[in-house]
């Protein structure tokens, strides 16, 4: 029972940050109908960005503002200078080239990091926080709060605020998202930084604590952020966050349970994301949340 | 045609000749001819590299089938390039306990195994096509992506088929009695002066077989498969409204572009010689996609083109790293050959995209239009 | 007799009800319209008609084979095509490619035959594309047979659109809007090659259509369509004099 409950306690906190990654890669899709391959790279920026800073001494806070910038930034001149000349082409021509930039992006920095672990330099190291019999790092619990604040304040925002509105109106019907006075390039815009702003924070909690660090199969995790949104529904806020909290705990409950899975070959968590998502799809092939496609003739 | 038939008088109406598609085909002839003589000209280099450009283009050409014609796109092909490579390896290879791996295989002959191993990664396919007969272009996009992570899963697993992570020698082909491999020690075989290698040998089993895959997939795309796959990849519903059992189509797509990629997989084993799972990753997917949309979606030529392009890239490169400014040599500083060649393809790929999203081959089809416009 | 019944249909989208238990009957050779203003669910019922919407309620009938249930390719089998509102065509292939697509369910090649190119397969191409090519000849598009669908004026792209739709030897041919867009004299000519295709095909047309001349012109039964109800449904003349049609469509356009 301890275990359990240790596995989902780390679960959530796990599929809390995968939620994080799948809500921005999510709003990309839903503001410009782009699926973006180059999310992960966005996180690996930030994350990247984190590291060497906190290298150089510079103080956490700051330096995951610096990623955040960096990442946010990266995510609008991808959208600016590649994503709009395109936009009118078909989704598919538009989301190789973000194919494009993933590789350009990872292969420097894989370059960069070459054969190192690079340390998130978090104040929280490795110390746990006791929570009745479970105990689960302080990394981890950090990760839980700070993605359950964005994800608060992002769905406030997007309910009430006027852009949120707009966004929202930009995925349901473009005219009127037009006559709201937005245009649909400054909602894309805002849509490509928030997502690397977000893919950034994400990065900080996929690096620290219980993981070694930074390194290029950091990637790989980040992919989790695909099987997430899929499985809530590519077009669904909600649904990213659900398939992150999915993912999240599927993954956690395969890792710790490995021995009696064993059948399944060892190592399978890596691949339950991507097992839970198959299942889900074949069940309904728009995911948990995502709306029919209505077909228009 | 033994419906309503009275629309207007029916005449027997003559058959005007099909017209041919611009230059195509002499190109596609002067192409191979010249192909054909390469192994006299250049030496082991150039020859291992066409091999795994061949190899390269017969995959290339299954997934162009997949994201030209049927708008499907798929980030798994290197999972079926992998059944192809290891069912083959398989098939053909014998067990046996190597060090401490022990290695499983069935025996059979070389040219059977190769047929097998097409067929199972067809099998394979259409294992995994109630997803991808039922999901649109962009979904599959992602939700092909399980392939990959489950072929890397399964591969580690299996040490029986792949000899674990140090790998396993690929049996060598041999047809009717002639084996692609350098032949018995202390024989020779002498073409026009020329000795004949394992590498010349694979040369011509790699342009033929290409030379193939492009007929196959040239009369399909021109044939009523070819048109059905293009109406539902422009609209299902319209497809479907045609006609056209939308679902199936997709089924279909998916089956063809698996078995292309099982038989490239297995020249790429041969070609290899050697075969370790982390080969079939993402990024060997993603090196797919890029082929075929550089070379053109929907040009079979174009994909070619592509795999010739990104196969060959890393390995120009590597080999002429010492004249090439900012390239290091290896374990030196500087840009290794290898990160050049992905920062190489994926610049190319953007500024394509940018520029012409028709791939090279709809630069080549403008260049075509100005030249035949100035004339 | 009738060759389609319409019993009941209704749609609803999320709480919306499209259609509510729109019913009506059309006679063999009949050209049937269906009329009615904007949102009145005249494409919806055309998207029934053809498989792309599952109604909630209602069956249809063609020639007593229930298509309510079936997939869009199996009511093609059937004999139904369809032309689009917004054109559908494959804008880079050419007009010949756009009409061999029509003969899909009534050839058979498959993927290794085409891909060898047996001789079966090549005496259906032949025999199918002359056909194709009569029916080009039969709607004056022999001349730009070879060119891009997409680069044809929009009223070509129309006919192209009808061309396909017989190209598929329809039993029952369903128009959605074919004159929409069109300037008067084009709108006239269209008028023209429905009704010839009724007396050379013998066969019932169903379409929908906003242009109210055209509509009284050839039409031998209306059936009209307010807000997915029907109000009315009769020859051109009751339904001209009808009050409730005057009121919800003709009040408002005027009577043309």
């Amino acid at each position: 029972m301890t275990q359990f409950l240790q596995l989902l306690a780390g679960g959530v906190s796990l599929g809390a940050v995968y939620a994080l990654l799948a809500l921005g890669f999510v709003v990309v899709f839903k503001a410009s109908d782009v699926v973006n391959f180059g999310h992960p790279a966005l996180l690996m920026i930030g994350a990247y960005t984190i590291a060497r800073l906190g290298l150089s001494q510079v103080a956490f806070p700051l330096a995951v503002l610096g990623g955040v910038l960096l990442a946010a930034l990266t995510g609008l001149v991808v959208q600016r200078f590649l994503v709009a000349p395109i936009a009118s082409t078909s989704v598919v021509t538009v989301s190789i080239m973000t194919i494009g930039v993933d590789i350009l992006a990872q292969t420097e920095i894989t370059r960069r990091i070459g054969v190192d672990i690079l340390s998130i330099a978090d104040p929280w190291g490795d110390r746990v926080v006791r929570l009745g019999a479970v105990d689960v790092p302080q990394a981890r619990v950090a990760g839980l709060v700070s993605s359950v604040v964005l994800i608060g304040l992002f769905l406030a925002w997007f309910k009430l605020s006027r852009w949120g509105v707009a966004m929202r109106a930009v995925a349901d019907d473009a005219p009127t998202a037009a006559l709201m006075g937005v245009p649909r390039k400054v909602i894309s815009a805002l849509a490509w930084t928030l997502a690397g702003g977000l893919a950034a924070v994400a990065g900080v909690f996929i690096t620290a604590f219980p993981t070694p660090g930074l390194q290029p199969a950091t990637a790989s995790v980040a992919l989790a952020a695909f099987p997430a949104a899929i499985i809530g529904g590519l077009d669904s806020i909600g649904g990213a966050i659900v398939g992150g909290l999915v993912v999240g705990l599927a993954e956690s409950l395969a890792e710790g349970y490995e021995e009696r899975l064993s059948f399944l070959g060892q190592g399978f968590h890596s691949v339950m994301p991507y097992a839970v998502m198959v299942l889900v799809l074949l069940v309904r092939p728009t995911g948990l949340f995502g709306t029919r496609e209505l077909h228009r003739v | 045609m033994s419906k309503v038939d009275v629309a207007v008088p029916v005449t027997t109406v003559p058959v005007s000749p099909r017209r041919t598609r611009s230059l195509a085909l002499p190109a596609v002839a002067t192409a191979v001819v010249v192909l054909a003589a390469v192994p006299f000209y250049l030496d082991r280099f150039w020859l291992t590299l066409g091999l795994f450009a061949f190899a390269a283009a017969v995959a290339a050409i299954g997934l162009g089938l997949l994201l030209g014609q049927a708008g499907q796109l798929s980030l798994g092909h290197a999972f079926f390039v992998a059944v192809g490579a290891y069912g083959y390896t398989y098939l053909a290879g014998t067990s046996r306990t190597v060090g401490v791996s022990h290695q499983g295989g069935l025996g059979l002959p070389p040219l059977i195994a190769l047929v097998l191993a097409v067929l199972l990664a067809g099998l394979a396919g259409l294992l995994f096509s109630p997803v991808a007969a039922r999901l649109r272009g962009i979904y599959l996009g992602i939700a092909s992506l399980a392939l990959v992570f489950a072929g890397q899963h399964i591969l580690a697993n299996a040490p029986l088929v792949t000899g674990g992570y140090n790998g396993r020698t690929v049996p060598p082909l041999t047809i009717g009695g002639f084996g692609f491999d350098d032949g018995a020690p202390g024989t020779q075989l002498l073409v026009l002066g020329v000795p004949f290698h394992r590498e010349e040998r694979l040369w011509y089993l790699g342009l033929a077989v290409t030379a193939l895959a492009y007929l196959y997939h040239r009369n399909l795309v021109r044939g009523r498969p070819g048109i059905a796959l293009r109406a539902v990849r422009d609209s299902e519903l319209m497809a479907g409204m045609m006609g056209v059992p939308v679902t199936r189509y997709k089924g279909y797509a998916f089956l063809v572009s698996s078995m292309y990629a099982g038989l490239g997989g297995v020249l790429l084993a041969l070609a290899f010689g050697r075969i370790v799972p982390v080969t079939f990753d993402y990024a060997m997917s993603i090196e797919f996609l890029v082929m075929v949309v550089l070379g053109g979606l929907g040009s079979a030529a174009g994909a070619i083109v592509g795999a010739f392009f990104v196969a060959s890239l890393p390995r120009l490169l590597d080999r002429y790293a010492d004249v090439l400014p900012g390239l290091a040599e290896p374990g030196g500083d500087g840009v290794s050959p290898a990160v050049a060649a992905r920062f190489g393809y994926a610049i190319a790929l953007i500024l394509l995209l940018l520029i012409e999203p028709g791939g090279a081959a709809g630069l080549g089809r403008r260049v075509a239009n100005r030249f035949r416009r100035n004339r | 007799m009738s060759a389609l019944e319409v019993d009941g249909i209704t749609v609803r989208f999320a709480g919306v009800t499209a259609l509510d238990g729109v019913s009506f009957t059309v006679a063999p050779r009949a050209i049937h319209a269906v009329i009615g203003p904007n949102g009145a669910g005249k494409s919806t019922l055309f998207n029934v008609l053809s498989g792309a919407y599952r109604p909630a309620r209602g069956s249809v009938r063609f020639r007593d084979v229930d298509l309510t249930h079936r997939a869009p390719y199996e009511i093609t089998a059937l004999g139904v095509a369809r032309t689009f509102q917004n054109i559908a065509l494959s804008g880079a292939a050419t007009v010949e490619e756009n009409l061999v697509l029509g003969r899909h369910h009534l050839t058979r090649a498959g993927f290794t035959g085409t891909a060898l190119r047996l001789p079966h397969v090549r005496r259906e191409e032949r025999r199918h594309r002359a056909r194709v090519r009569e029916i080009a000849d039969f709607l004056g598009l022999t001349e730009v047979l070879h060119a891009p669908a997409g680069r044809l004026p929009y009223g070509d792209q129309k006919r192209v659109e009808v061309a396909r739709a017989l190209c598929v030897e329809p039993e029952l041919l369903l128009l959605d809007e074919p004159a929409a867009g069109m300037n008067a004299h084009e709108s006239a000519l269209m008028a023209h090659l429905i009704r010839d295709i009724r007396d050379a095909l013998g066969i019932p047309i169903l379409l929908v259509e906003h242009d109210m001349g055209l509509v009284m012109g050839i039409a031998d039964r209306i059936t009209v369509l307010d807000f997915g109800v029907r109000i009315a449904d009769g020859t051109p003349d009751e339904v001209r004099r009808d009050p409730a049609v005057q009121r919800a469509y003709l009040g408002t356009e005027g009577e043309s």
